[in-house]
């Protein structure tokens, strides 16, 4: 059983009604490793991790964390998996401790209190507050908490820094590298590329219901565009930077300004940038939904090639 | 399951405080009126004949209005179906969907528990605080008895009423718990149940003025309701119906739940296929 992927997904189908959530996802989630379950709103993340968990029933296919079949046996599931909620929901008569210890309850007393104090301290949440005073990010520490407090084999988080400051963003993702050198596995989902790039090893891409792609995360940004706009000190000709691989002319705002789009690394851009005055050099990350777009450019032109 | 069980009796504290102090007051303040009314029997027996028999039909009212166990049926428990069965109906409606809607039950869930666990945890809560609300009620009905002359019912045959209706109570709790897991949404389920629950009602009161309404009222819970004349005997032939099938809908209520999707929270509800009929088509641009 140790030798099986913590999350291994085949063949997953979910219809609602005439929506096809998920149609036919293929995933597998190796122990000890921290994997970013990447996609826009709306594309299937939640669903996929919902089926996970025995919270919904797919309509196909088959799933196993940790080696175990979550509709046969979800309480041995979730005894072994720290899972956060994409909407979570407290209750709001509670403090966040009596919330902490109430769940503790039902996970049969696993917690480590000495840990549940100092994640507190860490996240900087005061745990005596009733949680209907507590504002979203503060809710959402008390999610991360309860979570981590029993230190659980799998993290399974939908969107856990969602509605935190990026001071509290930064250290829930330094938890999440801890859990991982803990021996836990960490599977988290986000729309947000910067972070999932900043602690994953492994990222699957998921739109419309499909995997479009699973890869490193340094796979996935060598493939990525970029676009960089340079501004230079007097009219420059810029066949010379565009007959560099990867780069392609965007715009040429005057004989100044160049807006190109560079795909994968930059170096060779750099190299030949250097020979140029330059006043300004720009550089814009694309978005996780231009990213999408290559891939499906991609596909593209793999199914024109195909007919 | 005891976890749950405690939360769902813990959360609803309030409410055994708030329905159960507030009928216990009232049924206090009742009692003490029937002294006063016991001794100007004559008097208000010439006065109450020329009351219509509608009237006294709709009120639950019997020809020995002024027996002690009519006049608590009367004036206390005739009604209490309704008001009662109102708190039955929204309290069992969101026993499960409340916290499917909100996102809570996401959380629940997602320790290990399994939905059999999550259900009569719930569910046994929800006996605990009708059970907490009707004893309340009855400890108002016994200590204003103990300032009474012509009151004298046992501590044991005045709990047979509160009985009767805790039979009646579950039985529109339980349909609401499985209405909220078969429809949409919580707020849909509460609406029919609770309107179930006030059909009943009107169509029992309305029983004994016509044979046509009657022959309707001998299939709905409340033409097995006894209320306060249970002190006088309880029927118990009809408490073990109403306790069948308030069992039948929450055992069907724990199959739908243990079987189907838990809500996305903050979803709110679904939508009815049934009711895609009556939605207009968008015009098809050309």
């Amino acid at each position: 059983m140790a030798n099986q992927p913590a999350i291994a997904i085949h063949g997953l189908t979910k219809s609602y009604g005439k929506v096809r959530a998920l149609r036919g996802i293929d995933l597998e989630v190796q122990r000890g490793e921290i994997f970013g379950f990447l996609g826009p709103n709306g594309a299937g993340k939640t669903t996929t991790i919902r089926c996970a968990l025995d919270l919904i029933r797919p309509d196909g296919g088959s799933i196993r964390v940790l080696g175990i079949d979550p509709q046969a046996d979800p309480v041995a599931v979730k005894a072994r998996v720290g899972y956060l909620p994409g909407e979570l929901q407290l209750d709001d008569n509670l403090t966040g401790e009596a919330q902490l210890h109430f769940l503790n309850e039902l996970r049969g007393r696993k917690a480590d209190w000495n840990y549940v104090r100092e994640l507190a301290e860490r996240l900087d949440l005061d745990l005596k507050r009733p949680i209907r005073n507590l504002s979203k990010g503060n809710k959402i520490k008390v999610g991360v908490i309860q979570a981590l407090m029993h230190r659980p084999e799998l993290l399974m988080l939908d969107e856990p820094t969602f509605g935190l400051d990026p001071l509290m963003q930064q250290e829930v993702l330094r938890l999440l590298v801890e859990a991982k050198r803990n021996g836990a596995t960490v599977f988290f989902s986000s729309h947000i590329l910067s972070e999932v790039q900043a602690v994953a090893e492994r990222v699957g891409i998921i739109r419309r219901g499909k995997i479009v792609e699973v890869a490193g995360v340094q796979t996935l940004i060598n493939r990525s565009l970029r676009r960089v706009r340079i501004q230079f000190r007097h009219d420059v000709d810029p066949t010379p930077l565009t007959q560099v691989p990867g780069v392609a002319l965007l715009k040429r705002d005057n004989g100044r300004a160049v807006t190109l789009q560079v795909e994968g690394e930059m170096d060779a851009l750099l190299k030949a940038v250097a020979a140029y005055p330059v006043v300004d050099f720009e550089t814009e990350r694309p978005s996780l939904e231009e990213i999408f777009l290559t891939y499906y450019a991609d596909e593209r032109n793999s199914h024109k090639m195909e007919e | 399951m005891l976890t749950l069980f405690k939360h769902t009796v813990a959360r609803s504290k309030g409410a055994i405080l708030g329905w159960g102090l507030s009928l216990g007051l009232l049924s206090l303040w009742l009692v003490s009126f029937y002294d006063t009314l016991a001794a100007q029997r004559e008097m208000l027996e010439k006065a109450f004949s020329a009351w219509p028999k509608e009237i006294w039909a709709f009120f639950g009212g019997t020809a020995d209005f002024f027996s002690p166990e009519a006049f608590i049926n009367m004036e206390l428990y005739s009604y209490m179906p309704l008001v009662l069965g109102i708190f039955a109906v929204l309290a069992g409606s969101s026993l499960l969907a409340g916290d499917e809607e909100k996102g809570f039950m996401d959380l629940l869930l997602g320790h290990p528990i399994g939905r059999t666990g999550v259900f009569f945890g719930r569910f046994f809560g929800f006996v605990v605080v009708l059970l907490g609300i009707l004893t309340l009620m009855w400890l108002g009905t016994m200590i204003g008895m103990q300032w009474s002359t012509y009151m004298d019912l046992g501590w044991g045959q005045m709990w047979l009423p509160n009985l009767a209706l805790l039979a009646q109570l579950l039985l529109f709790g339980g349909l609401a718990l499985f209405l909220s897991m078969v429809l949409p949404s919580q707020r849909l389920a509460a609406s029919v149940a609770g309107g179930l629950v006030a059909a009943s009602f009107l169509i029992n009161g309305m029983a004994e003025l016509s044979t046509d309404v009657a022959k309707v009222a001998k299939y709905l819970p409340m033409k097995y309701y006894q209320g306060g004349l249970a002190a006088k005997g309880m029927n118990w032939e009809w408490f073990a119906w109403l306790m069948g099938a308030a069992a039948v809908f929450v055992l069907l209520a724990w199959w739908r739940f243990v079987k189907r999707d838990i809500r996305v929270g903050g979803e709110g509800g679904w939508k009815v296929p049934a009711l895609r009929f009556w939605r207009r088509r968008p015009a098809r641009a050309e």
